[in-house]
Order: structure tokens, then C-alpha cells, then sequence
């Protein structure tokens, strides 16, 4: 465990209903930071920093030490506590007693300490009972002994006596670092949305909640998520599963020769709907072995009464896709109407499907 | 929040005479992206209002609603899809929703108006494209309801069935024209903006939806 420098300053213990003690936790930290840049405020009134570091550039332990007090003296106006010790925990102790405590000999420091620094009244009455007074004998028990007789807590401090964890649980106030970036102004209280990284915020639970309402009305599949995966047409790279259902995580960032350029249609089919293609003379139009249509495209039906005029078309861009099968031979066409709507159809096997509509 | 929220105490009328909100509406706002920014009155979508937009079928509605959505869905907001049956996933990446936090109930068999207001308490923008025709009340409750909740709600309407009350933001698509090359390039959109309150002035403002890269621009 890291050699630690506890600082433990009596007056900022409890706090002031005024915010006195956060403003000085505050300017503390900040002064101590300067000597210091991985010094923590663990909770109100005890700060620690590494002293490896700091003791090489300073010249020496003492030399840190006087610096620290120093500083503490200036800031504050009250001399601090100071102790050297391997582990978070040791060197709380430490400051409590005002000592060094070399490197190597945490682990015997700790052992003579007595059972009440553990914080637990309970734990302390039955082992002094059973004749173990001291940090030592505790941490001479067998885990399972401990466990047979108290909670996941007690076990926890078990470890901690072992030295097996370097802090006890609630040693750290772990919502001390946040009030500290937000008294600086740096944290905005507001935004509680985003999150780093897949973190949840608020906004994520409450979204899954809402998912939940509707799944309970309208089934398990009427609620649904998309991703998007490789793929050249936008119906290929589309998936729409339903909402909670696992997610992949694989993003594919790989290229896609071919890919169908943006805009994309907003309405992309999942079932794609038949229709044909007619030329000027209304025979129907088809896509040849070269990749090149037998005539200009000049209606599309969609069912029989539905006729419209295409004003103008791009394409077809067939996909080289699965060359092996003959009858994988797909093409895209862009298309205008007369009407102004705009149409993504593609081809195959002397087929024409409707797949996105520019809406 | 709770979906069984208890009734608010009423409150005598001589007191509520007396009485300021926390917050003013105007403030709560959620944010617009590029081309509405400068359109839109005050720049942003208010929490709590109703914006239709109204487009004849295939004529860039759907894309047009979906850039309303798009800077909110970056910063962090979640935002639902209600009744659009097929949604273009591409499309919406390219405009730059986050797909990541939109949830989608592409065909909601009847229960639209049931399921969008099961989703107003989860979601911050809600973008509905009712069936053909709206029931007055069923819209009526849903938008009262969004009021309350300080949600946005977006609904894509037709000029053949039009939304049956009047909204605080009001787009209308006149006309649509792509410009193209050896491929579909941009989309002019002609659209007509007006609303309630500060929004009472009307304007008629040519955007690009989409443009050459799937984005919507000021022209």
C-alpha cells in the first residue's frame, strides 16, 4: 500500500450551517494542491496526499510535514494533526497519534491498536469478551469464524484489520468531491441527463419506466429501439429490435464500398411493397445481365388504380453482392414524381420493390 | 415520475391570484438545431407547448419534424416516435438524432394517443403522427397533459386531416423541390412558420432538409 500523509484539521470536522467549512475544505484543498496535485479531501476535516512523491522533491519526510503544517496554519489558523502511514486507514491512526510511522511497519502499528478504532460497539463488546483486545488478535480470526457470528459489514472490517482494504467503509464521504467542483462552479447541478460512457442518469430510468407503461399495454414487441449496423442500402444497415432486448455492442466502423450515399429516405420499408415499372410505351421495365435498364422508367404503379408519372431518375446502382447466386442481382434507382414526392425502389430478379419513400 | 400521481390540493382564487410560477415558461426551453434556430421565435422548442407540422404525404414532414428533434437528442434529451410505421434509421442518424435515446412504437394499433401519453412522463420530445384522423378529445387530453408534464410534443399532421386544435408552433410545408445531380442531392422545403404568443407573426422561409449529407441547413 502507498505511504499516505493524513491531515486531520479539528474545526472543519462539523459543518457550519453558514458554509464556512465547505469555503475552507475548499481554499484547504486548493492550497494543498498546489504542493501536492493528488491530494484528496476524503471527507470534512481529514485531506490526504501521497508523501513518495512530495518527499523526494521537498528533501525528506519532515520537510513535507513542516511544509503541510505550515500551510494548514496559514489557511486555516489552527495547527493540524499530522501522521504518515501505508493505506488510508493507517494513516488516519496516525494522525490521531501524531506519528511516522515507517514504511514496512503499518502492518505491526495496526495490530496494536485497540478494537474500538473499528467504529463498531457491537463488535468491540464480543471480542473483548472473548479476551481479543487489540486490531491484532481480530485480524488473527479465520474469515469464517467472523462470518459466522456477524453481518458482511463486520467482515469487511475484518479485511481492513487483515489489511487486506486500505479504508473502512463511510471513511470516505464519497459526495464530499462533488459539493467541492459544485461550490466551484464546475459541476452544474442541472444536468443530470448525460451520462460518460453508458453511465445512467436520472433521465435514462425514468425513459425506462415510460418503455415499461407501453410494453405492459401493447405487448412485448410494440416498443422498439434502433441501431445501426454495416450494410450498403439503408434497409440493410437499419435494425429496429425490441426495447430491451440485448443489444450488441459491436459498432461497424468498417467501410462499405457501394454504400447508397446520403439523404437517406425518412421512411424506410421494412416489408417492401411490389410494384412495376413502366416505359413511355407502358411495357414494363427490367433490369438487363450488365447492369443497365431496358427502357427510361417513365410511370410507376403501385397497385392497380395507383398510377403515377416519374419526372426523373438516377441509377441503377447495381450491388455486387453475393455474385455466386444469379439471383442476387441488386439495383437501386432514385426517383422524382410528378407529384414531388421522392422514391428509393430496387430491383431484383425482374422484380421491383418500393423501399423508402424521401418523406 | 409516478404514474399514479396524487391529485393536486385546490387552491382558493384570491390566492392563486397572488401566486408567481417558479419558473417562467419561456425559460424552460429545450434547444433547436441549425436552420430553426433563427426561424423559430425565442430559438428553441418551450417545454410544455405543441408544435404541428403539416406536410402533405411524401412531401419532407417527416424529415422536417425529424431536425426538430435532432440538437436535443444530441445534448442528452430521450425523445419517442409514436405511429411512424417505418422509420428511416439512416435518415435519422444523418440528421443527427441519437439513436441511442429514442424509443420507437411504430404501429400502435389504435392505442396512439394512449401510448404517447404513457411515454410523456419518460421521454422529453414526443413526436406523433396520429392516424388519419385525430379525435378532438383524445387530442384535447394529450395536449393538456403535455402541458403539465413540460414535454414537447411534435405532431405530424396532413392538410387533408388537419390537427384539430390550434398549436404554439405551427410549420407548414407549401412546397418541396429537390435539387438533383447524378443522384438526389437537396431538398428546398418551403415552409410557412407561425404560432401563438410570441410567435403570433408569421413567416415563410425556404430550409434544406435534407441536404448532401443527410443535414438539415438554412438555404
Amino acid at each position: 500500500m502507498e505511504q499516505l500523509l493524513a491531515i486531520w484539521i479539528e474545526p472543519l470536522c462539523v459543518e457550519q450551517p453558514d458554509g464556512s467549512t465547505l469555503r475552507d475544505t475548499l481554499a484547504l484543498l486548493d492550497a494543498l494542491s498546489a504542493l501536492c496535485p493528488f491530494t484528496e479531501a476524503v471527507r470534512l476535516g481529514l485531506f490526504v496526499l501521497p508523501l513518495r512523491g512530495p518527499s523526494r522533491f521537498f528533501g525528506g519526510d519532515e520537510a513535507v510535514v513542516r511544509a503541510v503544517g505550515q500551510i494548514v496554519l496559514d489557511v486555516v489558523g489552527t495547527a493540524p494533526l499530522l501522521g504518515v502511514g501505508e493505506g488510508l486507514f493507517c494513516a488516519e491512526l496516525a494522525a490521531r497519534h501524531e506519528v511516522i510511522v515507517a514504511l514496512g511497519a503499518s502492518d505491526v502499528f495496526r495490530r496494536t491498536q485497540p478494537l474500538s478504532v473499528l467504529g463498531r460497539k457491537d463488535l468491540t463488546t464480543t471480542c473483548q469478551r472473548l479476551g481479543l483486545h487489540t486490531l491484532g488478535a481480530f485480524a488473527d480470526l479465520e474469515p469464517a469464524r467472523v462470518a459466522e457470528r456477524f453481518n458482511k459489514h463486520a467482515l469487511a472490517l475484518h479485511r481492513v484489520a487483515r489489511g487486506e482494504l486500505s479504508a473502512m467503509e463511510g471513511q470516505r464521504d464519497v459526495r464530499l468531491a462533488r459539493r467541492l467542483a459544485q461550490l466551484r462552479g464546475e459541476d452544474d447541478l442541472f444536468e443530470e441527463q448525460t451520462g460518460f460512457f453508458g453511465q445512467r442518469g436520472a433521465g435514462d430510468d425514468r425513459a425506462d419506466a415510460a418503455a415499461h407503461r407501453v410494453r405492459r399495454r401493447l405487448g412485448a414487441d410494440a416498443i422498439v429501439v434502433a441501431n445501426l449496423c454495416g450494410g450498403r442500402a439503408p434497409e440493410d444497415r437499419a435494425t429496429l429490435v425490441p426495447w430491451g432486448s440485448p443489444l450488441s455492442n459491436v459498432r461497424d466502423l468498417a467501410p462499405w464500398p457501394g454504400q447508397l450515399l446520403a439523404p437517406s429516405p425518412a421512411t424506410t420499408l421494412a416489408h417492401p411493397v411490389p410494384i412495376q415499372l413502366r416505359d413511355a410505351n407502358d411495357y414494363p421495365v427490367v433490369m438487363g445481365a450488365r447492369g443497365s435498364l431496358s427502357a427510361e422508367p417513365a410511370a410507376i404503379i403501385f397497385s392497380s388504380p395507383l398510377r403515377r408519372e416519374i419526372t426523373w431518375h438516377a441509377g441503377p446502382w447495381p450491388l455486387v453482392e453475393r455474385w455466386w447466386s444469379r439471383k442476387r442481382h441488386r439495383a437501386h434507382v432514385q426517383m422524382v414524381l410528378a407529384t414531388g414526392e421522392a422514391l428509393l425502389v430496387v430491383t431484383e430478379a425482374s422484380r421491383w420493390w418500393l423501399v423508402g419513400i424521401y418523406d | 415520475m409516478f404514474a399514479f400521481s396524487p391529485p393536486r390540493p385546490s387552491l382558493s382564487p384570491e390566492l392563486l391570484a397572488t401566486l408567481r410560477p417558479v419558473s417562467l415558461a419561456k425559460s424552460r426551453t429545450l434547444p433547436l438545431g441549425e436552420p430553426w434556430r433563427a426561424l423559430v421565435p425565442g430559438g428553441a422548442l418551450r417545454r410544455g407547448s405543441t408544435v404541428v407540422v403539416e406536410a402533405p404525404i411524401g412531401l419532407g414532414g417527416l424529415s422536417l419534424a425529424l431536425s426538430l428533434l435532432s440538437e436535443s437528442s444530441t445534448l442528452g434529451h430521450w425523445a419517442a416516435v409514436v405511429g411512424v410505421d417505418d422509420p428511416g434509421v439512416v435518415a435519422m442518424a444523418e440528421l443527427g438524432v441519437d439513436l441511442r435515446r429514442v424509443l420507437f412504437v411504430p404501429r400502435p394499433r389504435g392505442a396512439w394517443a394512449e401510448s404517447a401519453a404513457d411515454l410523456l412522463d419518460g421521454v422529453d420530445l414526443l413526436l406523433v403522427r396520429p392516424p388519419s384522423r385525430p379525435a378532438h378529445g383524445a387530442v384535447r387530453r394529450l395536449m393538456d397533459r403535455v402541458r403539465e408534464r413540460g414535454t414537447v410534443l411534435i405532431a405530424l399532421s396532413e392538410p387533408r386531416a388537419p390537427w384539430p386544435l390550434p398549436a404554439d408552433l405551427f410549420f407548414s410545408v407549401t412546397q418541396a423541390e429537390w435539387i438533383v445531380s447524378s443522384r438526389l442531392d437537396a431538398r428546398y422545403l418551403t415552409v410557412r412558420v407561425s404560432g401563438r404568443g410570441e410567435a403570433t407573426q408569421s413567416g415563410e422561409h425556404v430550409v434544406v432538409v435534407p441536404n448532401r449529407r443527410g443535414r438539415a441547413e438554412a438555404s
